[in-house]
């Protein structure tokens, strides 16, 4: 896959393939292009060659959050439920039991904090329970504690036989992943380190 | 069916919810209104200003407070319509499209807001149109408010449409209001010597003001300028159309979008405990990218 920003490169032959059940991470400096990456990996932006094949349903977070400030964390699990078309919302409940922010549900989202709209932000993309999950730097703002339960998280996730695939600018708790790529100079290569 | 009214209602609620959150339009309108109509109809002379009413023919002679009223009126709601659905559209893009690619039907949301501009319309003309009552007295009342409802449509789906293509909030402002400025001022005959040039039917709210006008000096119906209108609606509410299709788009193949899955869709799916390592379920599949 390729991809540029008019005659800037930024991605030049990614090829990546995550398999089920596993917990990847990808690393890079600032714009390396780990967010055009999952951008095209998520369908928000076409790559200028190669495609992407997803066999199963995804889920994606994005970098910034992306909610609605008029709406509460409640109004926003109504929305997605209906948009996933999902029975209820209990697993959304579960995941924000995890997160630990269960007693905002009826908040604007605007008034929250910036850690706890990371925490709905990344709800949001796994409340129907996707085969494959696309995070850009999902635990920003995320306090130590939230940090921690988070990857619990994605450890039970995989576990489950999920795909969990992390994007971030740091290569922190590398030990936690199954396999860790580098994006470097637009082309993805694998950590030794990890890969050993 | 129930699916359709189901999404339908679900969006239409929030969108709506999230106008009601839009305190300063909402003083707009409380405040606004009545103030211009007011001003425009105490500041201004009585003198009459004669004019041709195109859309009947008619030869008028109204007072010139009450025309300006009508045209402050137009302005007024215009400006408020356009205003909040282009905050709404200009805040909101990046939301829709995340409701889009998780599987929300677009033409739900469409829909959704498409009612929620008729309805916050249906509410500012019909305040509009009983500030004017009690200000002057319009010889047909509910021809003013369809008028100004058409108006405050028209404007509302350009305001879509700005929010759609403008990138800094301060240009979307900007448009709304020179938009409604020129289109009004230029077809206000106390302040335009060219209010009856030909090149004036091709404003936007040529129609509503034609339909006004009529509503507030003559008993003739304009039905024909109202249909002018909703025109210029249907014109800008499908050029929204484009931007909000090009703004929700997925790159990725149909099939390959965030599908419903057989998980919490039961509410049975349960997130394994910490450590407890499921095998791969069945519908575990990779993600490949070349």
């Amino acid at each position: 896959m390729h991809h540029a920003y008019r005659r800037r490169p930024v991605l030049r032959g990614v090829d990546l393939r995550l398999r089920g059940g596993t917990l990847c991470g990808i690393v890079g400096e600032n714009g390396a292009g780990k967010s055009t990456l999952l951008k095209i990996l998520s369908g928000e932006l076409r790559p200028t060659r190669g495609s992407v094949r997803h066999g199963g349903r995804f889920g994606y977070c994005p970098q910034h959050v992306v909610l609605n400030d008029a709406l509460t964390v409640r109004q926003h699990l109504t929305f997605f439920q209906t948009a996933y078309r999902l029975a209820d919302a209990r697993y959304a409940e579960e995941i924000m039991e995890i997160l630990g922010f269960t007693g905002y549900a009826d908040e604007r989202v605007g008034v929250l904090s910036g850690g706890t709209r990371q925490k709905l932000n990344v709800t949001l993309a796994l409340m129907h329970d996707p085969q494959v999950l696309l995070l850009d730097e999902p635990y920003q703002g995320f306090d130590w504690d939230t940090y921690q339960r988070f990857w619990d998280l994605a450890g039970r996730l995989r576990g489950a036989g999920r795909s969990v695939l992390v994007v971030s600018h740091l290569a922190y708790d590398t030990e936690r992943l199954d396999e860790l790529w580098r994006l470097d100079n637009g082309v993805l290569r694998q950590d030794a380190a990890v890969a050993a | 069916m129930r699916f359709h009214l189901t999404r339908f209602a679900v969006a239409t609620r929030f969108t709506l919810v999230e106008h009601g959150r839009n305190r300063f339009a909402l003083v707009l309108v409380a405040l606004f209104v009545p103030l211009w109509t007011f001003l425009a109809f105490t500041v201004l002379p009585e003198t009459p200003a004669p004019m041709r009413l195109d859309a009947t023919g008619e030869a008028l002679s109204p007072p010139g407070n009450e025309v300006t009223a009508i045209s402050g009126a137009l302005n007024a709601v215009t400006l408020i319509t356009g205003f909040m659905m282009f905050a709404a559209t200009y805040s909101g893009s990046r939301f829709d499209r995340r409701l889009a690619m998780a599987g929300y039907p677009r033409a739900h949301l469409v829909l959704a807001k498409v009612t929620a501009l008729a309805l916050v319309s249906a509410v500012v003309a019909a305040y509009a149109t009983a500030i004017a009552c009690l200000t002057w007295t319009p010889r047909q009342p509910l021809l003013l408010a369809a008028a100004l409802f058409c108006a405050a449509l028209t404007y509302g789906a350009l305001g879509v449409g700005f929010g759609s293509v403008l990138r800094r909030e301060v240009e979307g402002m900007f448009a709304i209001v020179m938009t409604s400025i020129i289109d009004l001022v230029l077809q206000n005959p106390i302040m335009s010597s060219g209010a009856d040039n030909p090149l004036l039917r091709y404003l936007p709210s040529y129609g509503a003001m034609q339909a006004g006008t009529a509503a507030g000096f003559s008993t003739s119906p304009v039905p024909g300028c109202l249909a002018i209108q909703l025109t210029w609606f249907t014109g800008a509410a499908l050029i929204a159309l484009v931007g909000f299709r090009r703004g929700t788009g997925t790159a990725l193949p149909t099939t390959a979008q965030i599908l419903p899955g057989p998980g919490p869709g039961s509410g049975k799916a349960v997130l394994p405990a910490p450590g407890r390592a499921l095998a791969p379920s069945a519908a575990a599949s990779d993600t490949e990218a070349h």
